[in-house]
């Protein structure tokens, strides 16, 4: 069993005190959603502070929560996901060179933008010299951080760091409204799941997750299984996979409490997650991404809410889609992003 | 030199981005770096290079000079009047 620890997320939500659960949720009239910050100087020296760019304190910041959830002083591993990374601060680095024509720049935003900075921070400032991955597979990217952090586990680590980032860029926000993928009408977040208004609204934020073999008295729950899918032709294969995840872990859909699904408002793929809610008629039915928004790494918040409703045995009403009065024990996360779905299995402690 | 001082200052705080500092709380004499001083470190001396190139045309002709030049805003300013360019 692979048992989570601890837990640290920093969304458009108020997500951070891990003491708290939605208690009040944030609307945004806007295409896009941006993280709630908390003081990032009671996690991180503000000397150091003064040079990180927006991603590179929620993410730490995140990773340190978690960490100090969990009471691990320094992980046995460190296992982060990614979509865009650190893009802004590429392009920054690359804005100054072409004003600067190729001249002396500051060196900073060059040192701080690459894929791995957040990872490597953590293992900076937590003293973990083992083994640091960061994976940056679009819609797949936490998931492959998954499959790494089973290894890990499997190979004897006592403990692993996981987490996913991402953050509303400027140039990818800029492309993603180019390309028409982003709302165009003037609407609110919960609007989302209305299915009236087609178009995502672009989010971010960062999760993070301390997962162990071992249980403890602040353990959120286990992690049964996780899998991926790319590009399913049709909605008949994409609900054959999953009743094979359900069947390959000795469970039938009436066995599924809680599906959180991830709608978005991007119609093809709420069309597929619409075939997905059919499948669980008796299952409590909830929705995420209209809380974060629409990103690549977006299932990691699904992932933290099926933590949290775990721990505190309780669905909140901000995410029902449908209540059918089941307890949390056991919850199924459907992710898609584009072309990439995933699931990831949950059973309460 | 005095007027070059204060320039100075307010340009490296905002350079560095240094949030907690205000350039009149820098005193022309105190360490740049070390925990005695502002406790600058390295990528900030990189920063400072780029400043005085940027903003004074000036190239650090031997790296190892560097420890000096930047010990202080004082520092900094005396070998800004000794090799800018005329």
């Amino acid at each position: 069993m692979t048992y989570i620890n601890g837990i640290g997320c920093i969304s458009p939500q108020n997500t951070f005190r891990n003491d708290e659960f939605l208690k009040e949720v944030k609307e945004y009239a806007t295409d896009k959603m941006l993280c709630i910050d908390p003081d990032y100087t009671k996690f991180l020296d503000p000397g150091a502070v003064r040079r990180m760019g927006r991603l590179l304190k929620f993410g730490t910041t995140a990773g340190l929560i978690a960490l100090r959830d969990a009471g691990v002083e320094t992980p046995g591993a460190i296992s982060t996901a990614t979509g865009f990374g650190l893009l802004d601060l590429s392009q920054k680095f690359l804005a100054d060179v072409i004003a600067t024509q190729e001249g002396v720049v500051s060196p900073t935003s060059f040192i701080l933008s690459t894929h791995n900075t957040v990872s490597s921070n953590i293992a900076l400032l937590c003293g973990c010299h083992a083994h640091n991955n960061t994976f940056s597979q679009r819609g797949f990217s936490f998931e492959s951080a998954l499959t790494d952090t089973a290894f890990m586990l499997q190979e004897g680590k006592q403990s692993v760091l996981i987490g996913a980032y991402d953050e509303v860029g400027q140039f990818a926000h800029a492309k993603f409204k180019h390309v028409g993928e982003l709302r165009q009408e003037p609407c609110t977040s919960s609007d989302i799941l209305s299915k009236e208004n087609p178009g995502v609204i672009m989010g971010e934020g960062a999760a993070f997750f301390v997962l162990s073999k071992d249980k403890t008295a602040n353990s959120y729950g286990s992690l049964s299984g996780h899998s991926t899918l790319f590009n399913p032709e049709n909605a008949d294969e994409l609900r054959n996979w999953i009743l094979d995840f359900l069947t390959a872990h000795q469970l039938q859909v009436e066995d599924i409490d809680v599906a959180a699904l991830g709608y978005s408002g991007a119609t093809k793929q709420d069309a597929l997650t619409e075939t997905v809610q059919d499948l669980f008629k008796q299952s409590t039915i909830t929705a995420y991404k209209h809380l974060c928004g629409e990103y690549m790494t977006a299932s990691a918040f699904g992932f933290w809410l099926a933590c949290k409703m775990m721990k505190t045995n309780s669905v909140p009403d901000a995410v029902i889609i449908e209540n059918r009065q089941r307890s949390p024990r056991v919850v199924l996360v459907y992710n898609s992003y584009k072309r990439y779905h995933s699931l990831m299995l949950f059973h309460a402690c | 030199m005095e007027e070059l001082m204060q320039n100075l200052k307010h340009q490296i705080v905002e350079q560095l981005n240094l949030q907690q500092v205000k350039a009149e709380e820098i005193c022309n004499e105190q360490n740049l770096f070390g925990p005695d001083g502002l406790g600058l470190d390295s990528i900030d001396a990189l920063e400072l290079i780029v400043l005085m190139q940027q903003k004074y045309g000036l190239k650090l002709a031997n790296p190892a000079d560097g420890q000096k030049i930047f010990q202080s805003v004082k520092t900094i300013a005396e070998y800004i009047t000794q090799n800018q360019p005329k």
